[in-house]
């Protein structure tokens, strides 16, 4: 006979009272068998469907039986508070009796919780970066395009020229505020009376936060801050003025009353004396603007100030030069690269051309292109990154819940028909088990809770700077919410469907058989998932950790050893703390130098060689006197070092440089001319390509000179013959010990060249100790449902063995057999992972100029990897059921 | 004269369920409508009214047996109460009465 459509069917059966479905699905029944003889199948179906439709009624809906309908059709409602009760207590007896299953899922939950809970913590904080401004959406930053000459590329610049943001005040109108500020480092003095003032270093040499900007008064207009003392209106009206943060102030001034403090002297850059106009109070959400102290913009013409800030500047650009642009409600961007463009093209300048553009303050945080000197900026891929591999832990810990609770669910299966048969409904069933889920999943939350602090402070390295976090905020628990609602419905929803849909007449007879698409593939499929994420999870930690070390351990083209870069503070004093160093004994080698060959600071300048065609190009600058390459110990490829002179006079190149020029052999360039900025200068010698700055960027065109004014560090190499470590303390302390006779003030700061070279890598630090992490929890979260798995086979073949065994079998058949179905799920995931792991590795690499090849063997040996780890964890299971006496296994029935 | 209101549907109904004896429930009762009256109804409007007419007290019902074409669901089976035959009473007794005080020529002759 033809059944009538069966989604209509469930339709009903969804929202039909349960004591009038039966006579109402009897009746559409009946009406459907003459529909079909009368107007056939086609037709019945749709008269059908339109038939349910219509009990959309609310007689039929209404769920209470009345008292007309007889007692066997009573049923307990599913979420009455008798039934509530009965499955807390029936999860909780199972749990507790499948104890090891259970301590599986708690751990594997708790492990992907947690994870979820830090990532959740750290990605929400770097994302909450500057949102709480009173109209953030239309508070934007002036950035722009900048073009060195004529012939020069564009590129995107976070800071305008100085002159910029006072002339767009004046000539393009639909900017509703903007203000512009410079941001200053300098050490700050703090009058004491007829005592030395008190000193406070700069942040260039304490390494803090961006805390000085001279900024105009609309600054407080685009940024709110609430004021605690001083008249926000004037307080940065006049010249030599300054506002203080409530937090600075005190450092300043001690424990004085705030009303106190104002009118208070404050020295910046040596000589500029300001009096304390304001105090503000610090925000306490995360923002990229740090800053303290806030001098009024009208000092800078008035001071001394206007020789480090020319405001009238329109041909250089600066990155302390800086200015937040306020739009008008209902104004967009958009609309303001026409008037731009016009500005733009009134003030074309012959060495910078600038065209200005707007950052919105959403994206200050994020973007790498706009550089400034204050924001640190996120990596938005690495958030991302961090979500997946968050969601990921958590998926796995969720597969093994859910493969533990199917494999089990035969022992289940009398449970539910006993329900069944009593009465239960499938969605009581349904809702029984997944209260088991949640159970465990609110315990695991609960841990994770706890773990949190002490884990934040393990993974401090990890973790963004001034990490704040508040666990009992609305959006905190919002978020567990959600993550306890998707794990427990992720986990426990397919177990319970499948639980639920036991038909009791089988369960209850004793046939414990496995009803259609219960052979296990879904399981098998899961298995091979969490392998394949563990798998890529391996592969991404071998690659990572190879180049690493390809990156430590690759000849840079320079010596590294034992080198310290001391940092003065740039004066005239510098040469004589470098005669002093010179005269030490466990010195080997003095030189002045602007910075180390390799690092963070680098500077490009044009050259131009005039030979048989013209050639003009960028090219790096490695400043320093004639010991320079000598110290670093660069190997000529042709020529001789420079001379000792008092200015530059001779010029050394590198390979890569000659080569630009067009010289077939680096000696050919040796005795030709360049210009720099106009003057011609000899080529004495030409060096072997070196490194000079990370391993993502190529080697290009450097030149390296003496000039007098830019070399103001001092480059020491340390004697390192018989070398201990006690010898290079000794020698340093003795440094020190010279350096607090030039600068008595300030604090001695040093870096180990080497240091400084591994911190161009921190980026790549922070992912591997992350992938690492990450794959050491997806594995242990993978083995422990593996071994839980390998558990309840091996004892549910417990009897399997033992005839195997009188039969003849021998262990190591045994093992094999019940190893070789997981080995093989296993090698699945290796095939599917494999190219996943490629691609996402090839992604990261590719922002290498210098890497390692994707060779294969690291596929092959991660490969090994896992199934040597499914083996053990399986192995042990398996060893432990073939040794089984038969005698024991098979004696009870 | 106080007494519980009927519908014309629900009347209706209340008089087929009567027609019908013992084997009136759902289908039954759409059918015999149909075929009554000529009026096509739907089963859900049907044991809608039903529905109400036994929370009025004029219907009772009870499980009947189950049939193969029903898929081996019972039907309900429905009877009139007292209250619902003193409904259908005191209706027809007022429309008699009102019958017979009509004047012979106070209606339209209707045109055949």
């Amino acid at each position: 006979m033809k059944n009538p459509p069966r989604f209509a069917d469930l339709l009903l059966e969804l929202f039909c009272a349960p004591h009038l479905l039966e006579e109402v699905q009897g009746d559409l029944y009946e009406r459907y068998v003459r529909d079909v003889r009368q107007l056939g199948v086609a037709k019945a179906n749709q008269k059908y469907i339109l038939n349910v439709l219509g009990f959309l009624r609310p007689f039929a809906i209404k769920r209470q039986s009345s008292e007309y309908s007889s007692p066997e059709y009573r049923t307990t409602f599913f979420l009455s508070p008798v039934m509530l009760r009965n499955y807390l207590k029936t999860a909780v007896r199972n749990l507790t009796k499948h104890r090891v299953s259970t301590l599986i899922n708690l751990f594997g939950l708790t492990l992907g919780v947690t994870a979820c809970l830090v990532i959740y913590v750290i990605t929400n904080y770097e994302l909450s970066y500057d949102t709480f401004h009173p109209d953030s959406e239309r508070i934007y930053r002036l950035v722009g395009e900048a073009q060195f000459g004529p012939t020069g590329e564009k590129h995107p610049v976070g800071f305008p020229p100085n002159a910029v943001p006072l002339a767009l005040r004046q000539e393009v109108s639909g900017i509703e505020t903007i203000a512009a500020f410079h941001s200053v480092e300098s050490d700050v003095l703090i009058p004491n009376g007829s005592q030395k003032p008190k000193r406070f270093e700069s942040r260039r040499r304490t390494g803090g936060n961006a805390d000085i900007i001279v900024a105009e008064p609309q600054y407080f207009d685009i940024l709110k801050y609430e004021w605690l003392a001083g008249n926000p209106k004037t307080a940065l009206n006049d010249p030599f003025k300054v506002v203080l943060s409530e937090q600075k102030a005190h450092k300043y001034f001690g424990d004085l009353p705030l009303e106190q403090i104002l009118g208070k002297e404050v020295i910046y850059v040596d000589s500029v004396r300001v009096s304390v106009a304001g105090i503000v109070k610090d925000w306490s959400q995360p923002t990229d603007f740090t800053f303290t102290d806030f001098i009024s913009f009208a000092t800078i013409r008035a001071s001394q100030l206007k020789r480090e800030i020319n405001l009238d500047q329109w041909n250089d650009i600066w990155s302390a030069s800086q200015a937040l642009v306020k739009l008008p409600k209902g104004v967009t961007p958009d609309q303001l690269a026409v008037p731009f463009q016009q500005f733009s093209r009134n003030h074309i300048q012959k060495e910078v051309k600038f065209e200005p553009g707007l950052q919105p303050l959403s994206d200050l945080h994020f973007n790498d292109d706009y550089q400034d000197n204050y924001s640190r900026k996120a990596h938005l891929p690495t958030l991302y990154g961090l979500m997946a591999v968050a969601g990921f832990i958590l998926l796995i810990a969720a597969i093994n819940f859910i493969n533990l609770a199917t494999a089990q669910s035969v022992q289940r299966a009398k449970e539910v028909g006993i329900r069944k048969v009593m009465g239960s409904s499938r969605k009581g069933l349904i809702i029984q088990f997944l209260s088991e889920t949640a159970l465990l999943t609110l315990v695991s939350v609960l841990i994770a809770l706890a773990l949190i602090k002490p884990i934040l402070s393990v993974f401090q390295t990890l973790t963004p700077n001034g990490l704040t976090f508040d666990l009992l905020s609305a959006q905190t628990l919002l978020f567990l919410g959600i993550v306890v609602l998707t794990t427990s419905l992720l986990a426990g929803f397919y177990p319970s469907w499948v639980l639920s849909s036991y038909v009791p007449a089988l369960t209850l007879k004793g046939q414990s058989a496995l009803t259609g698409g219960q052979k296990g593939y879904l399981r098998k499929g899961l298995i091979i998932f969490q392998f394949a994420v563990s798998l890529v999870f391996i592969i991404g930690t071998l690659m990572v950790g190879r180049q690493l070390n390809f990156m430590r351990n690759k000849d840079l083209g320079f010596s590294t050893d034992a080198i310290i870069e001391v940092n003065t503070l740039r004066d005239d004093k510098s040469l004589v703390l470098a005669q002093k160093i010179k005269q030490l004994a466990g010195v080997e080698r003095v030189a002045m130098q602007w910075f180390p060959v390799m690092g963070q600071s680098h500077m490009v300048t044009k050259l131009k060689y005039k030979g048989k065609k013209e050639v003009e190009m960028d090219v790096s600058a490695k400043i320093g006197d004639e010991n320079f390459i000598p110290l670093y110990q660069l190997r000529f490829l042709a020529g001789r070092n420079y001379m000792k002179s008092d200015s530059l006079r001779e010029m050394v190149i590198n390979a890569t440089y000659a080569k630009a020029l067009g010289f077939k052999r680096p000696a050919d360039a040796v005795n030709q001319f360049i210009d720099f900025q106009g003057k011609p200068y000899p080529i004495v010698g030409v060096v072997a390509d070196f490194h000079e700055q990370s391993f993502h960027e190529k080697i290009g065109a450097v030149f390296l000179g003496y000039m007098p004014r830019q070399a103001k560090n001092i480059g020491v190499k340390l004697a390192t013959k018989g070398g201990q470590l006690s010898d290079l303390k000794t020698t340093l302390s003795s440094i020190e010990q010279q350096w607090k006779e030039v600068y008595p003030d300030n604090k001695f700061d040093y870096t180990f060249l080497d240091e400084s070279i591994a911190k161009l890598y921190e980026k790549e630090q922070k992912t591997a100790q992350l992938v690492n992490t990450a794959t050491a929890i997806a594995i242990l979260i993978s083995c422990m449902g593996l071994f839980g798995l390998a558990t309840f086979t091996a004892e549910q073949r417990t009897k399997e063995i033992g005839v195997r065994k009188v039969l003849g079998a021998s262990v190591a058949s045994i093992v094999g057999l019940l190893s070789k179905d997981f080995l093989k799920l296993v090698f699945i995931a290796l095939v599917i992972a494999s190219p996943i792991a490629w691609w996402a590795m090839n992604q990261w690499l590719k922002d290498f100029a210098y890497k390692i090849d994707l060779d294969w063997w690291v596929f092959a040996l991660a490969g090994l990897m896992a199934i040597t780890i499914a083996l053990f964890t399986v192995g042990f299971q398996s060893i432990k059921a073939a040794l089984v006496n038969p005698v024991k296994s098979l004696r009870s029935e | 004269m106080k007494r519980t209101y009927l519908g014309e549907f629900e009347e209706i109904v209340l008089l087929t369920v009567a027609v019908l004896h013992e084997s009136a429930y759902g289908v039954a009762i759409t059918d015999e409508l149909d075929r009554q009256t000529g009026r096509s109804v739907s089963i859900s409007a049907v044991h809608a009214a039903l529905h109400r007419l036994e929370e009025k007290g004029m219907l009772k019902s009870a499980m009947g047996e189950a049939t193969a074409e029903r898929g081996g669901r019972r039907k309900r089976l429905f009877t009139v109460t007292a209250l619902g035959s003193r409904a259908l009473h005191d209706i027809r007794a007022m429309r008699d009465q009102l019958w017979s005080s009509i004047s012979p020529n106070a209606l339209p002759a209707i045109s055949i």
